[in-house]
């Protein structure tokens, strides 16, 4: 009876798009399935066992994943440079911005490369999300691939906006007070946001407080944005990058364009 | 229908014109110098970035201690070994029968700090034991040249001592049964000495 139940919870778990999108194996209890593990993950096996014809067919594209990863690309290099100078220190922050404009030999080029690349990221990224949409290209099999793309996106922008309090100036302090507030009024978790203050939200233990590691934009915002910005985030996109990458491979182009 | 220039080979000769084809079409030109200004401007641009980034590492504003700076009057620094300014400025101010002298708190073995002992008269570093005498002599441990004197002057309006902590004394010592040691005569001379 009971083991009975269990099976029904199972079957309506397991036999979901969801989980067989993300799981496209069966339980390892023959040769062919212990060995589909190994290969349907990217993490065990870089590069597809079996690639389709079509999908190593170079062909014309749009190009703006392509552009978008080249982007990505160009901020991780001008990053780097940007950290040799900048420290995340309210008191210095703002003057080694200053510095690299102004003082530091060819600090001004390497600013505004990693400044207009950050721009032009949002929107390749936005343009891309606008081309499969338009091209249908979300649809099966590549419905996995599409929820993977919706995560880079939302790493991007938060990217983009961890990016923009660094400077330290008027606008970064302003624009991340605004962001944050918005953070309070989250459901459940934020103290204005519905349920939160019944749930016992005050604005020293929600969300908000997590994500500034205090109750304003302060020194520890500044630090948590830093490496959340330099460290956490672009970790995520590069490990996400490689299953978006690698599921176009096995699910090759979505047709001629 | 073709002609008859058409249908030759680049580098076959023209009957009834006396300058030979050169050998080089002129497809084959404009592919080369296409060539050559793509693949040029390429490496010219990847030499640049090369350039900048090089110079991009060498900082022009430096956030470091001021390298000359002043450290009072003269008649602020008694006879012997003043240590006060030696975590500040890495430096002790020595007053001996004749003038001040100004050594650099750096032990020439591998750049630790020694600390005076006044009771034995003698800098002792923590790290490998190195011992100098008073002058900046070294009487014991593995320190291959003397301790430095920084350049010193008065300045004209407020009579303080000005140090120049780069510009240093470093003479070649001389190997005797108590150290390597240096004719102290010789080193009691401007701008290393102040007669004050």
């Amino acid at each position: 009876m009971a083991s009975k139940l269990l099976e029904k919870v199972r079957d309506g778990v397991v036999n979901t798009q969801v989980w067989r999108s993300i799981f496209r194996h069966g339980y390892p209890s023959n040769d062919g399935n212990r060995a589909l593990i190994m290969f349907s993950n990217v993490l065990l096996h870089l590069h597809p066992v079996r690639v389709k014809r079509g999908a190593v067919k170079v062909r014309f594209t749009w190009c703006l994943g392509g552009l978008t990863f080249f982007f990505f690309i160009m901020l991780a290099i001008t990053g780097v440079f940007l950290m040799f100078y900048y420290v995340p220190d309210t008191r210095r922050a703002y003057n080694d911005i200053k510095d690299l404009q102004n003082v530091v030999y060819f600090g001004n080029l390497f600013r505004n490369l990693h400044r207009w690349s950050a721009h032009a990221m949002v929107f390749s990224v936005w343009m891309h999300m606008t081309r499969v949409f338009l091209t249908g290209s979300y649809k099966p099999p590549r419905e996995f691939n599409w929820v993977v793309g919706v995560i880079l996106l939302v790493v991007t922008l938060v990217l983009s906006w961890t990016g923009y309090l660094l400077p330290w100036d008027q606008l970064a302090l302003w624009a991340v007070t605004v962001g944050s507030k918005m953070a309070e009024a989250t459901p459940l978790i934020g103290n204005a946001g519905p349920f939160g203050p019944q749930l016992g939200m005050t604005v020293n233990n929600d969300i908000r407080f997590m994500l500034l590691g205090g109750t304003v934009v302060g020194q520890s915002a500044l630090l948590r944005f830093y490496v959340l910005h330099c460290l956490a985030l672009p970790l995520i996109a590069a490990l996400f990058m490689a299953v978006h990458f690698w599921r176009i491979r096995k699910d090759g182009f979505s047709g001629p364009l | 229908m073709k002609t008859e220039k058409e249908t030759r080979g680049a580098g076959t000769p023209v009957p009834g014109q006396g300058t030979p084809d050169p050998g080089v079409s002129r497809r084959r030109f404009f592919t080369l110098v296409g060539l050559g200004v793509g693949w040029g401007g390429f490496l010219a641009a990847l030499g640049g970035t090369a350039m900048a980034s090089f110079r991009y590492m060498f900082p022009t504003v430096l956030y470091e201690p001021p390298t000359v700076f002043k450290i009072g009057r003269p008649d602020e620094f008694g006879a012997g070994v003043d240590t006060r300014l030696q975590k500040e400025r890495q430096i002790w101010v020595v007053r001996n029968e004749r003038g001040i002298y100004v050594l650099v708190s750096i032990c020439r073995h591998l750049g630790c700090t020694p600390n005076w002992f006044g009771d034995q008269r003698r800098f002792r570093c923590p790290c490998h034991g190195s011992i100098y005498d008073i002058d900046g002599n070294v009487v014991g441990g593995p320190a291959p040249r003397t301790l430095w004197r920084a350049a010193v002057s008065l300045d004209p309006v407020d009579g303080q001592i000005v140090v120049n902590f780069t510009q240093r004394q470093d003479p070649d010592p001389k190997s005797t049964p108590e150290g390597l040691m240096v004719n102290e005569a010789s080193r009691e001379e401007p701008p290393y000495f102040l007669k004050v």
